[in-house]
């Protein structure tokens, strides 16, 4: 399958801080999750991918274009839609004005087109009723989903999500996956999230990202199968245990390496996320 | 009702050809009046028909334009680049009325306390107002719609400029009309136009190196600092301080045309994020 995005060795420092350190990736088509830590380099990736940073070193392309020139950095951002981690709003737009404002800096230029635009990411974001409502009335997952729709203007070939579920509660939450499952139809999508049921239940394929650096890239079930074997319950918190915490029934989860005879768990996908951490050096919180 | 779409305007609106500020009048109109809704099903083929009511259903939803927006578009400006400048941050009620008072104060000192040949006070602030207005009118801090702007197809020199002309054209015209109101003082009133000018553009030029905060404010500090310098170092109380004077005026001139050099050159650098990011 061609890829959407295509980066190798890509690495930006901020003073002293590597922030990304010899990435490379290839995104296609479908929804792929972007897990780490806070400070794992993930938004700053986003941004590089975005066009909004440029990389020290290294290169990519998105959809053929290369970013390094300015001409190339515009034909990226035609075909891209962004969702940034706190997107901002102007408190008096009403949630099409906003959407038809973002149409504009998309280079949406005659009136009626637009307009028909924006009705259009409106209804697919589930917003068709709160149109003309100020977005400062709305809640927090309603605002996300007019910053989503925002990011659908133009119909992007590739979309950058940075955190959408961020403070949303669980109705919220499952409402957004299925909009972003729905987005992931027919075009590549870069979710970077803190959730692993996030990726548990949209992704195709995920990066675990640490300390700048990409510490795994395969399918949901290949970073689950990291796990296999490294999890046991125990009556009492195994001291052997890189990490272990107590379930709703009263026993520990542990995860490392099991003592001989232990009660070896059914891995998840955390697990898998928790175990990479580790290996990479990133504290596991847990 | 009194008015109804002109039957040219209902052909032209049937082939999608009816061009703004007319084609907004008819949208509005046709939404209640049946009357000119028959006329248009009676001039129209049924596919472009079709195509009215889906623009028409588009507009039911579309933003109501302000009076700026408006004064824009019938000024000839394009209604997209009408709506970017509506949305500039700045130019809102707040904003505005804390430069008109920031104006009738000094204005008011002008008179009030009147030492000498200039009004010192009105021409030390009024080139600080398009400055700050220009600062903040874009940057991560300060636009909330900054991170997506900046990963749009516009290029950010060209929203950037189109915000700097706002500003600069609301900003001056209001010194203007302060300048008025100092007619004791003559053309020596206007004597900030020129370091006005020169402080927003060097303020500009700076922005990609020190970033939208830090370099206007150090602009804005040096200004103080001169004008403290220029005071500190004049003959009498009766003789314009060194900015103020026709040396001081051309000094400035030059600033701003390098300044404005400078930013041209730096443009590209304002298609990128300035700012931070883990």
């Amino acid at each position: 399958m061609t890829p959407t995005v295509s980066a190798s060795g890509l690495s930006l420092r901020y003073g002293g801080t590597r922030a990304l350190d010899d990435v490379s990736l290839r995104l296609t088509a479908g929804v792929t999750g972007l897990l780490g830590p806070n400070g794992a380099g993930k938004t700053t990736l986003l941004r590089v991918l975005a066009t909004a940073l440029p990389a020290d070193r290294g290169t990519f392309t998105v959809l053929g274009h290369d970013p390094a020139t300015a001409r190339g950095r515009q034909e990226v951002r035609r075909r891209l839609g962004y969702l940034p981690q706190t997107p901002g709003f102007h408190p008096d737009f009403t949630a099409f004005e906003f959407v038809d404002y973002v149409a504009i800096l998309k280079e949406m230029t005659d009136r009626g087109v637009r307009h028909r635009e924006v009705r259009r990411v409106l209804d697919e974001a589930g917003l068709a009723d709160v149109r003309g409502k100020r977005i400062r009335k709305l809640s927090g997952g309603m605002r996300q989903r007019v910053a989503l729709g925002a990011a659908l203007v133009g119909d992007p070939g590739f979309l950058v999500l940075d955190e959408p579920t961020v403070g949303l509660d669980p109705e919220q939450r499952m409402r957004f996956r299925e909009l972003i499952a729905g987005a992931g139809e027919g075009r590549t999508v870069l979710l970077s999230t803190h959730q692993t049921e996030d990726v548990a239940m949209l992704c195709h394929r995920v990066l675990v990202m640490a300390g700048g650096r990409v510490r795994f890239e395969g399918t949901p079930a290949e970073l689950t199968a990291r796990a296999a074997g490294r999890v046991w319950s125990s009556a009492e918190r195994d001291p052997g245990a890189k990490a272990g915490w107590r379930t709703g029934t009263g026993s520990f989860r542990n995860l490392g390496d099991p003592p001989a005879g232990a009660d070896l768990l059914e891995p998840t996908l955390e697990d898998g996320y928790l175990l990479t951490l580790d290996g990479a050096g990133a504290e596991v919180a847990a | 009702m009194s008015w109804h779409v002109p039957e040219e305007d209902l052909r032209a609106y049937a082939r999608g050809e009816l061009a703004a500020p007319a084609l907004w009048s008819a949208d509005a109109h046709l939404t209640s009046c049946a009357r000119c809704r028959g006329a248009l099903a009676y001039v129209s083929d049924p596919v472009a028909l079709d195509a009215g009511w889906d623009r028409l259903d588009a507009e039911l939803d579309a933003p109501r334009t302000g009076i700026l927006e408006r004064l824009l578009v019938r000024a000839g400006v394009p209604g997209h680049t009408a709506r970017l400048l509506a949305a500039t941050p700045v130019l809102r009620r707040s904003w505005l009325g804390a430069v008109v008072a920031v104006l009738l104060l000094s204005v008011a000192a002008g008179h009030s306390v009147r030492t000498g040949e200039f009004p010192t006070l009105f021409l030390a602030l009024a080139p600080l107002l398009p400055l700050a207005g220009v600062a903040l009118s874009y940057g991560p801090a300060l636009d909330p719609t900054y991170e997506m702007a900046v990963v749009a197809p516009t290029h950010g020199f060209r929203l950037l400029m189109i915000r700097t002309v706002a500003v600069l054209a609301v900003v001056l015209a209001l010194n203007g009309l302060a300048t008025l109101a100092l007619p004791a003082y003559g053309l020596r009133a206007l004597a900030w136009l020129l370091p006005g000018l020169a402080l927003t553009a060097t303020g500009l030029a700076l922005t990609p190196r020190l970033g939208p905060v830090l370099a206007p404010s150090l602009v804005g500090g040096a200004w103080a600092g001169l004008l403290l310098t220029a005071d500190a170092l004049r003959a009498g109380a009766d003789v314009p301080l060194a900015p103020f004077t026709a040396a001081g005026q051309g000094v400035a001139a030059v600033v701003a045309a390098l300044a404005a050099g400078l930013l041209f050159l730096l443009r590209d650098r304002f298609d990128l994020f300035q700012g931070r990011a883990v």
